[in-house]
């Protein structure tokens, strides 16, 4: 599919104001970018409201320096009352979620490598790119807005916002406050819009991806010749865009819930206090299908894309082709297929006919099966292979150590039996933390050291990366690892004083080691985000191909330009020829001619 | 060098691996005590599948080290030019498969045991919990409506409940005793309790009896369990006129109900034998039953 216009047909563009080039850009390198930026921030916020909920729970009921005289001065005495605990954990997940790793892995890295490593010019439709970063400014505004309502504050029902807590309210005109929780009036509502922005962002982004990844892909660039960061981006793409529509609709349907009086997820006869909620006739499990639907297929577009840049990078590290490519990819695809029909297994303890459970729980041990091959093949693909390690390389062998525990203690769970004791416990907090932050955060921290170089034409400081890894890795496991200990031993989640059962008070101690590690970690970030920010003015300039890798996007200058190659590049081979015997160098660019190969003219583009 | 990433990784994993040691061996940090009648189809469960995914822990996590210490760059020198193994893909593929088919056949038995209402045992006392905001009310039926229910059941066919029982949950009865956060049971009898909620979703959670049940407003949902016939907690002690708590066996909400969720604590009373709970239960229907300020609300009914 290459461009042949000729140069005449097309008129020159005048250069864009700094405006259009920067802030309303429809270049996907640019939007990629702002995507990184603001994702970045909000990990910050994310993780400041993770260090409040291990402040509770590592020094129960202390007084809080600094902090406490800031918010909960007067009657709370300095100490966090139990509705603040339940918004910390709330908004923690719900920033984390869709604010930090969605836009993170689809948002910034899907838009910033699909095109470079098809060996496009742009996206199908930048302006659509455009518009779907831009989509995400109202959601921004609406879910930081709703940590300074007056009436109670920000959602504080769970990220999973599960009617009846979060949706009942009272009726129109008499207020925005909830019966049922403070939180859940004004602050839940303007959750409820937020999320509906993320997901009209991210449908938009999805049909972009997909259509580029069809039609645009480089002569020569078949389907089995795409690194897998591109088929894990695409194939992320078509989870989202199935699944995202199922989730703006139950949003939907729960904010009419809450300022229309409509019954969707309200039963007959609800009753807070003296207060009586009238004719109900709708089903709070309802929700639950409707959310887990599409949060289920979630946590999976959280860390297909991880596993095929954690691919790409493993085998530039290691000099080596990866092992199994066609398998790699059947197993994201089957990881993406089974991941629609097993939504139940969140649901299992939820007074579904027990009957689904079973089903459900059939299904969910099928998915260990794919994600299974692709730890073996990455295991497959460091054996007989000449290690680098970059700091890059160490992020993505810690996404594969890591996420061997987070799928291996997800085996428990998946287990119905086993899942009556451990549901709601820390054992499922751990495991998720384990697949989300020490799997798809260190995927997220291989990426952009990685292709950092590229996006900015400087490298960061591979010291201070390595700092930066090593006291990620080592405090993470400190305060993730131990909440398997917790969850056996029954202790639940969302729990804001462990204290009163006697039972959990004796593993009040795993508390506080835990606490402690994760302050430990907050803190360790800021080297990374200090190595961010100063190799942007500072790094070393970085030339076109600092790592010496095979794909498109280290053919193109670094950072590339407005429509990214000096010309349309055509492809010989597939991306993982590191290594080949008959070649000088220890690796095989995609669009390197041999000598005596013969291949198409390049074409100009304008 | 090169070899610390190595050693480092190794470290913390064997740390992890341990940890799990030292969790099972210390005081208080492991699965509390099971006094259940299905919680030996759960414990066994978990242990199997601890052992399995310990044993592929071990076995992947020592690949990746030892190739991580093994396998370093040097320059001048290339890796294995190979694209995969098509035989080790078919045999890793099959292994894992049939190991997960295995764990999923072997336990679907013991969940039909815990929450298929066709496999719940006729009881020998029903209750009904009530979770509220910010408690546990429980309804026990007198001695005599609960004869007459468990006597019934005990005639109907596996799964089906009698009409005296469906009637005594829909419409509580006038001598029904209206208890908080305490759930009383005797050693060796099966319960069946209805799960009932009016303001939003709560989770009736029995760590001791392996038990998790969400409650839903807007259904009555049916959970049973079953006290092992050898352990109890509590006993009237005839000599000093009290009741004797050996152990505390705890009752929690698991799923969040709002800002007073973790105050939804309760215990659980395993008495020892049925008349010692029959003694309970006369207790506080004496302390209800109370007219006036002068009734003796500590003396037994007679």
């Amino acid at each position: 599919m290459s461009d042949s216009h000729s140069h005449a047909a097309h008129a020159h563009h005048p250069e864009p104001s700094f405006l259009r080039k920067y802030i309303f850009s429809e270049d996907h390198k640019i939007i990629g970018i702002q995507f990184l930026f603001s994702s970045i921030l909000f990990l910050f916020l994310g993780g400041f409201l993770a260090l409040m909920v291990r402040i509770q729970l590592g020094w129960p009921h202390s007084e809080i320096p600094i902090l406490g005289k800031l918010f909960w001065p007067g009657s709370a005495g300095y100490r966090m009352p139990p509705e603040s605990y339940n918004m910390f954990f709330s908004m923690h997940a719900t920033v984390m979620i869709f604010f930090v790793i969605i836009p993170l892995l689809t948002g910034a890295f899907g838009n910033f490598t699909i095109p470079l490593m098809i060996g496009a010019p742009d996206m199908a439709f930048p302006k659509l790119n455009m518009m779907s970063y831009w989509f995400m400014w109202p959601a921004f505004f609406f879910i930081l807005l709703s940590f300074f309502v007056p009436t109670g504050g920000a959602a504080a029902a769970g990220w999973t916002s599960y009617p009846t807590l979060a949706s009942v309210t009272v009726p129109v005109g008499q207020g925005w406050e909830s019966p049922a929780a403070p939180n859940s009036g004004l602050g839940q509502t303007f959750w409820l819009i937020s999320l509906i922005f993320v997901g009209i962002s991210s449908m938009m982004g999805s049909v972009n991806y997909i259509t580029t990844i069809i039609n645009m892909r480089a002569p020569g660039m078949t389907f089995f010749r795409m690194p897998l960061t591109t088929w894990a981006m695409f194939i992320t793409a078509i989870l989202q865009a199935m699944a995202l529509p199922v989730l703006t609709v139950a949003l939907i349907l729960q904010l009419l819930d809450k300022t229309f009086n409509t019954c969707f997820f309200l039963p007959d006869g609800l009753r807070f206090g003296n207060w009586y909620t009238g004719p109900g006739g709708g089903q709070p499990l309802l929700w639950q299908h409707l959310f887990w639907f599409y949060s289920h297929p979630a946590v999976y577009i959280m860390i297909l894309p991880a596993m095929g840049m954690v691919s790409d990078i493993i085998t530039t590290f290691c000099r080596k082709p990866l092992f199994g490519y066609r398998p790699m990819v059947y197993a994201i695809a089957g990881i993406a297929g089974l991941g629609f029909i097993v939504w139940g297994h969140h649901m299992f303890q939820s007074g579904m006919d027990p009957r689904l459970g079973t089903g459900f729980m059939l299904a969910t041990m099928m998915i260990a099966l794919p994600s299974a091959v692709k730890v073996f093949n990455w295991l497959g693909t460091t054996w007989g292979s000449n290690i680098q390690f970059t700091t890059a390389m160490l992020n993505a062998l810690a996404f594969v150590a890591m996420f061997i525990i987070g799928g291996l203690s997800g085996i428990f769970m998946a287990a119905t039996p086993v899942d009556v004791y451990i549901h709601d416990t820390y054992f499922i907090v751990a495991h998720l933390h384990y697949v989300l932050f020490m799997s798809s955060i260190f995927g997220i921290f291989a990426g952009i050291y990685y292709w950092y170089p590229k996006m900015f034409g400087r490298l960061m400081n591979e010291r201070w990366g390595k700092v930066h890894f090593a006291l990620t890795f080592i405090f993470s496991n400190g305060a993730f690892f131990p909440m398997h200990l917790l969850g056996v031993g029954g202790h639940m989640r969302r729990i804001y004083d462990p204290t009163l059962y006697t039972w959990l008070d004796k593993m009040a101690p795993i508390n506080t080691f835990i606490s402690v590690c994760a302050i430990c970690l907050g803190f360790s970030q800021f080297i990374f985000l200090v190595n961010f920010i100063v190799s942007l003015f500072r790094g070393q300039v970085a030339g076109r191909n600092p790592w010496k890798s095979n794909t498109l996007e280290w053919t193109a200058p670094s950072p590339p330009p407005h429509g990214n190659f000096d010309v349309t590049p055509v492809v010989y081979r597939g991306p993982y020829e590191y290594s080949a015997p008959d070649a000088e160098e220890d690796y095989l660019p995609q669009t390197q001619l041999i000598p005596g190969q013969t291949g198409a003219v390049p074409v100009h583009h304008h | 060098m090169q070899k610390w990433w190595s050693i480092l990784f190794g470290v913390v994993l064997a740390a992890s691996f341990g940890s799990f040691i030292l969790a099972y061996c210390h005081e208080g940090w492991w699965m509390p005590k099971d006094i259940s009648t299905f919680g030996a189809g759960v414990d066994n469960l978990f242990y199997v599948i601890l052992a399995i995914t310990g044993f592929f822990f071990v076995l992947t996590e020592a690949i990746l080290v030892y190739n991580m210490y093994r396998y370093i760059a040097h320059p001048g020198q290339k890796s294995d030019y190979t694209h995969g193994n098509h035989k080790l893909e078919i045999f890793w593929t099959s292994v894992t498969a049939v190991v997960l088919v295995i764990i999923a056949v072997a336990q679907i038995r013991v969940w039909e045991n815990i929450k298929y209402q066709t496999h719940m045992p006729a009881p020998d006392q029903v209750f009904e919990v009530s979770a509220r905001q910010f408690e546990w009310r429980i309804r026990y039926p007198t001695s005599t409506t609960l004869n007459e229910i468990s006597s019934k059941w005990k005639e109907e066919k596996p799964g089906a409940e009698p009409t005296v029982a469906r009637q005594w949950e829909r419409n509580p009865h006038s001598d029904d005793v209206y208890v908080v956060n305490e759930v009383h049971t005797w050693k060796g009898a099966k319960v069946r309790l209805y799960l009932k909620t009016r303001d939003v979703l709560h989770s009736f959670f029995l760590p001791n009896m392996r038990l998790k049940q969400d409650a839903l407003p807007g259904k009555t949902i049916p959970v049973w369990f079953g006290t092992k016939d050898t352990e109890s907690n509590v006993e009237w002690d005839e000599a000093t006129g009290t009741w004797k708590i050996n152990e505390k066996w705890e009752l929690a909400c698991a799923e969040l109900c709002g800002w007073g969720h973790s105050k939804m604590q309760g215990r659980l009373f395993v008495h020892k034998d049925l008349p010692d709970y029959e003694r309970w239960l006369n207790q506080v229907t004496a302390k209800q039953d109370a007219h006036g300020p002068d009734a003796d609300l500590d003396k037994p009914k007679p």
